[in-house]
C-alpha cells in the first residue's frame, strides 16, 4: 500500500473526502492536446487519472470512447507514443496515472516490456477490461516486478465469491462497474438499485478502496453514486466535453483547456456558482 | 434457462438465418447483427432473417464486416444478460463458445462417417478439406477424426486479393493475439490493432479465427493453404458445372484447393469437402464478378 496510488487514496479517505478520477482517450482530440487535456484535468482537480490506451476493438466502450479511440488511432497515436506522453506528465505532476487498455496491443508491446517502459514512464498501475483474473497470473508477476497496481473490476452480476477473489487479486483499488454495459450508459432511474448493489459490494470487497464508474455525468450523480464507495471515476462525459469545446470556433489552446478544467472541477465540487 | 431474447451476428447471414428460424419456431425475440456491406452483399439472407421475424441490425463500425458485427453483439450480450441468449456463429469469442460449437458442428463429421460407408464402404476418408474464416465448419468436419493419423486435413483461407494485398489469410499470415475473448491467430499490425480483412466471401472476411485451429496449425495436424477471391469464383464455376451444386463462395475456396491438394495424396485416395453452404445468396456477386 506504498504506491502513489494507495497514499493519495488513503489521505483522501482519512480527511473524508472522496476520490476523483478522470478518464481521457489518449491522443485524443490528437496526440498533441493529450498533453494540455492531462494538465487541465489535473488543475481541475482529478485525484488520479486513467489514461485510456486506443484499440480499434474496444468491447467495452459506448459510443463516446468508441468514437475517441477511432480518432485518436487517426491522428496516430501509438503505445509508444501514450507512454511518452504519460513520461511528460510525470515530470510535471505527482497526480497518480493509470493506464487503460485492452490486452492485445499489450501483449504484442511485450507483456513484460510494457510494464517495464509503463513504470519507467512514471505510470502508476493497469486497468485491462479484457483481462480475466483467472487469466492474470503472468501479468501480475510482471506488474509487481516493476511496482505498478492492477485495479480488476467487478459488476452487479459478480458473485460474492467471485468479488472476494478479485478484491484479493487488485491492487491500487476495485472498480465497480454501475451497471452491466458499456461506458458512457444512461444511468436514469437506476441509481437505487445501482446503490444498493455498490452497499453489497462494500461488503464483500474489504482489502481494497472501491471506486465506481461507468455513466457518471455529474456532480449529482457523483455525490449520490459514491455514499457507499471511496470515489468515483468518469470519462464518457469528460470525452464529449472535449468535442463540445473542440467544436467552439475561435477557443485558444489555452481557453480550451481551461474550459475542461472547469468541467472537471464542476464533476467534484458542483457547478460555478 | 429462462431467456426470452436472442442475439446472434453473422458475416454470410446463413447463421443469421439459423437463428432467425429457432427463435421463431421457440417464439423468442431475435437480433442479428451483421456489417453493413454484408447486409448489401447478402441481401438476400437478410429478407430470409426479416421474413423470419428477426430484427437485423447493420453495423457500420470499422470494417462493417463479421469483426465488428461481432463486437456489436458482444456489447449488446454485456449490455442485456439477463434476458439474452448470445449465439455465436464460429468456433470464436470465449470459452466455452469454441468447444460447444465444435461439439454442435461435429454432426458433420459424423455424417461423413455414416455416409462413405454407404458410397465407399469404408469409414475414414483419406483427406478432409474445408473453407476456414472463423473455422465452425473445417472443426466439425475434422473433430471426429482427429485422433486419426492416416486421415490428412486440409483447411482453406481466404487470399483475397493476394497474400501481399487485402485477405483474411489468418493462420497463415497472423500473428498470435487476443480478440473476443480468445487467444489465437490474428491480423494485426505491429502495435496490436486488428487490421482489415478482406474476401470476396462475407463468411471468411474475419481478422480471427477460432482458436483450437491455431493449436491444429501449431501441432501441424492440419495444413493450412490459401486460395484468392479469383479462384474462388472458378471453384464456383467448376463445382456448377461438374456435379451440378452451385456452391456458396466460402465453400468454392475448399472446391479450388483441390487443385493443390490432389497431388499430394495417393492416386486413389477418396477425399472429402465439406460443402458448408449454398450459392443462391452469392449469385449477385457471382454475376458481378464472373
Amino acid at each position: 500500500m506504498s504506491s502513489r496510488l494507495s497514499s493519495r487514496l488513503l489521505t483522501l479517505k482519512s480527511n473524508g473526502e472522496k476520490a476523483m478520477g478522470i478518464f481521457l482517450t489518449s491522443g485524443f482530440p490528437s496526440p498533441e492536446a493529450t498533453d494540455l487535456l492531462l494538465g487541465a484535468i489535473d488543475e481541475g482537480g482529478a485525484d488520479f487519472i486513467e489514461l485510456g490506451m486506443p484499440h480499434s476493438d474496444p468491447l467495452a466502450e459506448g459510443l463516446p470512447i468508441q468514437y475517441s479511440s477511432t480518432c485518436a488511432l487517426k491522428a496516430g497515436i501509438t503505445m509508444q507514443g501514450t507512454l511518452e506522453i504519460a513520461a511528460q506528465f510525470r515530470q510535471r505532476s505527482e497526480t497518480p496515472l493509470l493506464l487503460m487498455g485492452y490486452v492485445n496491443p499489450i501483449l504484442r508491446f511485450g507483456a513484460a516490456k510494457f510494464c517495464e517502459h509503463a513504470a519507467a514512464a512514471g505510470v502508476d498501475g493497469l486497468i485491462i477490461p479484457d483481462l480475466p483474473p483467472q487469466e492474470a497470473a503472468l501479468m501480475r508477476v510482471h506488474m509487481q516486478k516493476y511496482g505498478l497496481n492492477l485495479v480488476f473490476l467487478v459488476a452487479p452480476n459478480t458473485p460474492d465469491e467471485r468479488m472476494k477473489e478479485i478484491d484479493r487479486l487488485s491492487d491500487g483499488f476495485v472498480y465497480c462497474v454501475t451497471i452491466t454495459g458499456l461506458t458512457g450508459t444512461g444511468l436514469a432511474g437506476r441509481l437505487d438499485a445501482i446503490n444498493s448493489y455498490l452497499k453489497h459490494a462494500s461488503d464483500m470487497i474489504t482489502y481494497n478502496p472501491l471506486l465506481v464508474g461507468f455513466g457518471i455525468q455529474t456532480h449529482d450523480d457523483a455525490c449520490n453514486l459514491s455514499k457507499h464507495t471511496d470515489g468515483f471515476i468518469v470519462g464518457s462525459a469528460v470525452i464529449r466535453e472535449v468535442e463540445r469545446v473542440w467544436a467552439c470556433p475561435g477557443l485558444s489552446m489555452a481557453e480550451r483547456g481551461q474550459r475542461v478544467a472547469r468541467f472537471v472541477r464542476s464533476l467534484k465540487y458542483g457547478p460555478e456558482k | 434457462m429462462g431467456k426470452t431474447r436472442i442475439i446472434a451476428e453473422t458475416g454470410a447471414g446463413q447463421h443469421g438465418v439459423a437463428t432467425a428460424t429457432v427463435a421463431a419456431c421457440f417464439g423468442l425475440q431475435c437480433v442479428v447483427y451483421m456489417g453493413a456491406e454484408d447486409t448489401e452483399r447478402q441481401a438476400l439472407n437478410v429478407a430470409r432473417m426479416q421474413l423470419l421475424g428477426a430484427e437485423v441490425r447493420p453495423v457500420t463500425s470499422g470494417s462493417q464486416t463479421l469483426k465488428d458485427a461481432t463486437n456489436e453483439a458482444i456489447r449488446d450480450w454485456v449490455s442485456n444478460p439477463t434476458d439474452t441468449f448470445y449465439i455465436i456463429g464460429s468456433v470464436v469469442g470465449p470459452h466455452p463458445y469454441p468447444m460447444m460449437v465444435r461439439s454442435f458442428h461435429t454432426v458433420i463429421g459424423e455424417e461423413v462417417k455414416q455416409q462413405l460407408k454407404r458410397v465407399a464402404g469404408k469409414g475414414f476418408p483419406d483427406a478432409l478439406v474445408a473453407c476456414v474464416g472463423g473455422g465452425s465448419n473445417a472443426i466439425g468436419l475434422f473433430y471426429p477424426f482427429i485422433n486419426h493419423p492416416e486421415v490428412q486435413m486440409f483447411g482453406v483461407e481466404a487470399a483475397g486479393e493476394g497474400l501481399d494485398r487485402r485477405h483474411a489469410a489468418t493462420l497463415t499470415q497472423g500473428a498470435i493475439g487476443v480478440l473476443h475473448g480468445a487467444m489465437s491467430y490474428l491480423l494485426q499490425d505491429s502495435d496490436g490493432q486488428i487490421e482489415l480483412a478482406h474476401s470476396i466471401s462475407a463468411g471468411l472476411d474475419y481478422p480471427g479465427v477460432g482458436p483450437e485451429h491455431a493449436w491444429l496449425k501449431d501441432i501441424g495436424r492440419v495444413s493450412y493453404l490459401t486460395e484468392t477471391d479469383k479462384n474462388a469464383l472458378v471453384g464456383v464455376e467448376l463445382l456448377s458445372r461438374t456435379e451440378g451444386i452451385i456452391p456458396a463462395l466460402e465453400t468454392a475456396h475448399a472446391i479450388a484447393a483441390l487443385k493443390k491438394i490432389v497431388p499430394q495424396v495417393a492416386a486413389d485416395a477418396t477425399i472429402v469437402v465439406n460443402c458448408s453452404g449454398r450459392g443462391d445468396k452469392d449469385m449477385q456477386t457471382i454475376m458481378d464478378n464472373l
